[in-house]
């Protein structure tokens, strides 16, 4: 109990804090979000052999320990095949410190966001949309889609010196994923169809991803936010396909006796050697592990300052040829509460940071520009809900809300109750976009400009025609809508989240106050989340408020178009329906005929060529706009860590950048290439 | 006497066990485990944790055991001095807390200081100067200092160093030497810092011991014997020094037994919301996220140091009051 009254403190305190900050801004900036809004821009990957520089730059610093002899020359370090990135603006200068803040050791993605470089094989163009080298130097389907051949890149060393090869991969695969103490279950996305893959060394700098049925997907998975992307994501999970087999061997069964490494283990004060292994292999934990990343860990992420410096043996290097990064050192301060952090942003002592950033707060911001000597950027997602409201589908606890949930013209009648401009005015300062749940206009598999609004508008006539001809014509003396058991009023049960980034109680209060003109009784609970996970598991939730942040990329982030996974984050869209299409048929409850359609569609676009793919992806989205099965309320909004501070002296800062977790915004816009004006 | 303090030990003991039950108890209540909390954690900054990982989690964290299984496990490791790893940190306890309870004990303790500082003379002042000028205006700002939730005056203090002088927002260290090892320089550091935390903690324990000092010395000024003592010619200062204070200090050594656990974690929100290092803000994350190991053994730790309190008290009150007897002496 006295974490709950300890919390509601907490929250009143912050409450209060939000506020102060809002009165003494005043009434500044009103609608001054969508001008902050820039255009989208960021850096290139040059794979182009002519354009390769010829000769290598390196930090002064490191130039020092090369004349000193204690580092081998630049050009020995980088290898034959840099990884060649055009800087948005111009090259820039060596030097300096990147202060940021973070909130502990699970805000990982903090640092990591920042300065993984990334070390995926494969990653993304800057607009998010195509698959482009990265770690690999190229790649090639084969085979049908079955087999997958990446070319590592000659001479690439880990951050220690020694050679990264196949070997790295072949280790990763052969003593980590297929040892049942470091992972117990095999990843889905090492498989297709459910038949898992295997990985063989070709030669020295070259690796097959063999699979028994076509998986298409594979260069989109290695380049997502998933398990086979990289060491730095999920090397402390024995995932992320490579590991620095040279140093992890002295840790692991096969190369050191049993007896030997429980007591190593037990010496270090760890439970098995199991957790000594995951401990030593994890980039935001130990300093000592070799990793591929531009920066490295030097003072762990469990300690009150997360600090990273640059890795002499980065691969990274700009089009003149210089070694990257430019930053020298990144340092992220420790405060464990998001005030203490929002106000020393506007203080200006940070340099970058987009985390945990208050779109609420957008105003003081603009006012403290000039004295913290920065600058606020928007970076919208591409995804259509910055808020969405998932219906649970497979609800059974109450027959009669679960029928309701299931009548399409119920769903869809609810969606038009809500007047989005106003909860756009309000709780975005105007920033975001009305939308139902498909993504932006440019995305790859937005079905078409008619659906941004389907069933996304202010249609209170059509929505109370719809819920009279449903079935729910009888009101009570206060205009709510009766159930039709002769239980009373029609209740319903939305779940919220405190503590977001976005203030989802609040605004689901507001569409409370808006489906009072639809007859329709909403009531708002906000639950701590480890009882929303609960709930969810238990399938008692009826509705709950979220966003579909990473939805723009539908095959790589399903989790909140359909009900894909069980848990869904927080809340699924119907954790039977995503048991039955997990196990295909064999638990749940089986799904209705629309909605199995769409599943059968998604899996099939993993085994066909992109084209294909495409089609199917659109076919998706069609049908989720169009059962809405998910309420979209506003999309393409900046308040998941799209408000971004910036030091007007740092340059190669895009004016805006392509904002998901898939992105790793802003590794989006390769951080390597940030650099110190003066 | 010896067999007094003898039997409250071996009573101190007894409780401290019970609260370890208990505490161990309370951390299992919420739903949940860590594994549920962490996948809600990573949930809320935009990552995902899969089934098959939650699954690995548990198995490794072994939380699929019954609760006597794991408080047993708890419980031998504590005995061997290991109180665990925390789940959270991924470190030792010991290391994770010891870290930061130097620097709450300087926070708490200059709060208290101050606390004594001016509430004990403005008390005394008060009592002997009733309805003065003086005792109204310290009865107003006392009501106030009472009356403010410590948390709202942080922030708006916050606000205003940031404003009018330009301040570091929170923590006890400037970024440049949060990480320096101790040097004459991270001290002044420090000390610049500390004021601010010590004065808002301080505030509302000011108010309230003045008011009990003023309370408590007029019910003793009162007394006959203290007309006694006048009219025999003592001075003014030592007829009031002497007997009332002394009298009326009894119950700043009862609350002893509270002030040593406040010493650790009675400042949280504040803590929590000027970014101080401390222990306050660690149990409250330990709490959310259901870090076991880390929150069970700082409740212990506040659970030991009431029961040590309580003891101090006792034996203090002893001291200071002769009047009160012991049974068996």
């Amino acid at each position: 109990m006295q974490t709950r009254t300890l919390r509601s403190k907490l929250t009143i305190a912050l409450a209060v804090g939000a506020l102060t900050c809002v009165v003494a801004a005043g009434a500044i900036a009103q609608n001054a979000g969508k001008s902050l809004i820039g255009k989208l821009e960021g850096p290139e990957v040059v794979s182009d052999a002519a354009k390769l520089p010829k000769a290598f730059k390196e930090a002064p610093q490191l130039a020092e320990l090369v004349r000193a002899g204690k580092l081998p020359p630049v050009a020995e370090r980088i290898g034959q095949d840099p990884l060649v990135i055009k800087p948005v603006h111009e090259i820039g200068k060596y030097g300096g410190t990147w202060r940021g803040g973070f909130t502990g050791p699970a805000d990982f993605w903090n640092g990591y966001r920042c300065c993984s470089g990334p070390d995926h094989l494969l990653f993304w163009d800057y607009a998010g949309d195509k698959v482009t080298p990265n770690i690999a130097k190229g790649y090639e389907m084969q085979d049908g889609g079955r087999t997958l051949v990446l070319q590592l890149r000659r001479g690439m060393k880990w951050s220690d010196g020694q050679p990264f090869t196949a070997d790295d991969f072949v280790f990763w695969f052969e003593d980590i994923y297929r040892n049942k103490d470091l992972v117990p279950t095999p990843s889905a996305t090492m498989a297709i169809n459910g038949k898992q893959g295997v990985i063989e060394k070709v030669d020295t700098y070259t690796v097959k991803f063999k699979f028994p049925e076509p998986y298409y997907m594979l260069p989109d998975v290695l380049a997502g936010s998933t398990d086979l992307a990289g060491q730095a994501w999920r090397g402390a999970y024995g995932l992320g396909s490579y590991a620095p087999a040279h140093y992890l061997k002295q840790f692991h069964p096969k190369y050191v006796a049993q007896a030997e490494l429980d007591k190593k283990a037990k010496d270090a004060k760890f439970d098995s050697w199991v957790r000594m292994f995951f401990n030593r292999s994890d980039w935001s934990l130990n300093p000592d592990l070799p990793v591929l990343t531009p920066w490295k860990t030097v003072t762990p992420s469990n300690t009150p300052t997360w600090t990273l410096e640059r890795n002499p043996y980065s691969v990274f290097v700009d089009t003149a040829g210089n070694q990257l990064p430019y930053i020298d050192r990144v340092v992220l301060t420790l405060a464990e509460n998001l005030e203490v952090i929002n106000l020393r942003a506007i203080a200006g002592e940070y340099d970058f940071q987009a985390r945990h950033l208050d779109l609420a707060k957008v105003p003081v911001f603009i006012e403290n520009q000039q004295r913290g000597g920065y600058k606020l950027y928007l970076d919208p997602g591409d995804y259509g809900g910055d808020m969405i409201i998932k219906f649970n589908l497979s609800y059974e606890a109450d027959p009669e809300i679960a029928k309701w949930m299931n009548t399409t013209d119920f769903r869809r009648a609810l969606a038009l109750g809500i007047d989005r401009d106003q909860i756009n005015e309000t709780f975005w300062l105007g920033t975001g976009t009305p939308s139902s749940v498909v993504p932006a206009d440019g995305n790859k598999y937005n079905p078409g400009p008619e659906y941004r609004k389907m069933w996304a508008t202010l249609d209170l006539k059509k929505a109370n025609e719809m819920l009279d001809k449903v079935g729910l014509a009888k009101k009570d003396a206060e205009g709510y809508r009766l159930r039709t058991d002769g239980k009373g009023r029609l209740r319903i049960e939305i779940m919220t989240l405190g503590g977001q980034f976005l203030q989802f109680t609040q605004i689901a209060e507001m569409i409370r106050e808006q489906w009072k003109k639809i007859g329709i009784d909403l009531v708002v609970q906000e639950v701590d989340r480890s009882l929303a996970i609960q709930r969810t598991i238990a399938n008692e939730q009826q509705l709950a408020a979220w966003n579909n942040d990473g939805s723009e990329h539908l095959f790589t982030f399903p989790t909140h178009v359909f009900p894909f996974d069980v848990l869904a984050v927080v809340a699924s869209s119907g954790p039977l329906y995503a048991k039955w299409f997990q196990s295909a048929g064999a638990q749940g409850k089986e799904p209705p005929a629309r909605m199995k359609e769409l599943m059968a569609k998604f899996r099939r676009a993993y085994g066909v060529p992109e084209k294909e793919r495409i089609q199917l992806g659109k076919d998706v989205w069609k049908i989720a706009a169009e059962e809405v099965y998910i309420i979209g309320v506003i999309g393409m909004g900046p308040a998941s860590m799209g408000v971004r501070v910036v030091k007007t002296n740092m340059g190669n800062i895009p004016s805006r950048q392509y904002n998901s977790p898939d992105g790793k915004t802003p590794t989006i816009s390769r951080p390597v290439t940030f650099y110190w004006k003066k | 006497m010896l067999s007094y303090i003898g039997r409250r030990v071996m009573l101190a003991i007894f409780t401290v066990w019970a609260i370890s039950i208990l505490s161990f108890a309370i951390i299992q209540l919420p739903p949940g485990d860590f594994v549920t909390s962490y996948i809600a954690q990573m949930a809320s900054m935009g990552s995902v944790v899969t089934d098959e990982e939650a699954q690995n989690l548990r198995i490794q964290y072994g939380l699929g055991q019954p609760i006597y299984v794991q408080y047993w496990k708890w419980m031998k490791q504590i005995a061997e001095g290991n109180f665990g790893m925390s789940m959270e940190w991924r470190r030792p306890v010991t290391e994770v807390i010891g870290e930061r309870l130097s620097l709450t004990v300087v926070v708490a303790v200059s709060a208290l200081l101050l606390t004594w500082l001016l509430a004990l003379p403005i008390g005394i002042y008060s009592a002997v100067r009733q309805y003065s000028i003086g005792d109204y205006v310290a009865t107003f700002v006392g009501f106030i200092g009472l009356a403010v939730p410590n948390f709202l005056l942080a922030l708006v203090l916050l606000y205003f160093g940031f404003t009018l002088f330009n301040a570091h927002i929170g923590g006890l260290f400037s970024p440049e030497l949060q990480d320096a090892p101790w040097s004459l320089e991270r001290v002044w550091d420090l000390l610049k810092h500390l004021p601010i935390p010590a004065l808002i903690l301080g505030l509302a324990g000011t108010a309230q011991q003045i008011r009990i000092m003023r309370a408590n010395l007029l019910d003793e000024l009162r007394k006959p014997y203290v007309v006694t003592a006048r009219s025999k010619g003592l001075s003014e200062p030592r007829v009031i020094l002497k007997y009332p204070v002394r009298m009326a200090l009894n119950p700043f050594a009862s609350t002893i037994g509270y002030t040593l656990p406040y010493i650790v974690s009675g400042s949280i929100i504040v803590s929590l919301v000027l970014g101080l290092p401390t222990v306050g803000p660690l149990l409250l994350k330990a709490l959310i996220s259901q870090d076991m190991f880390l929150a069970g053994t700082i409740v212990l730790l506040l659970g030991v140091m009431t029961v040590i309190g309580t003891l101090l008290s006792d034996i203090l009150l002893v001291w200071i009051d002769p009047r009160i007897r012991l049974e068996d002496t």
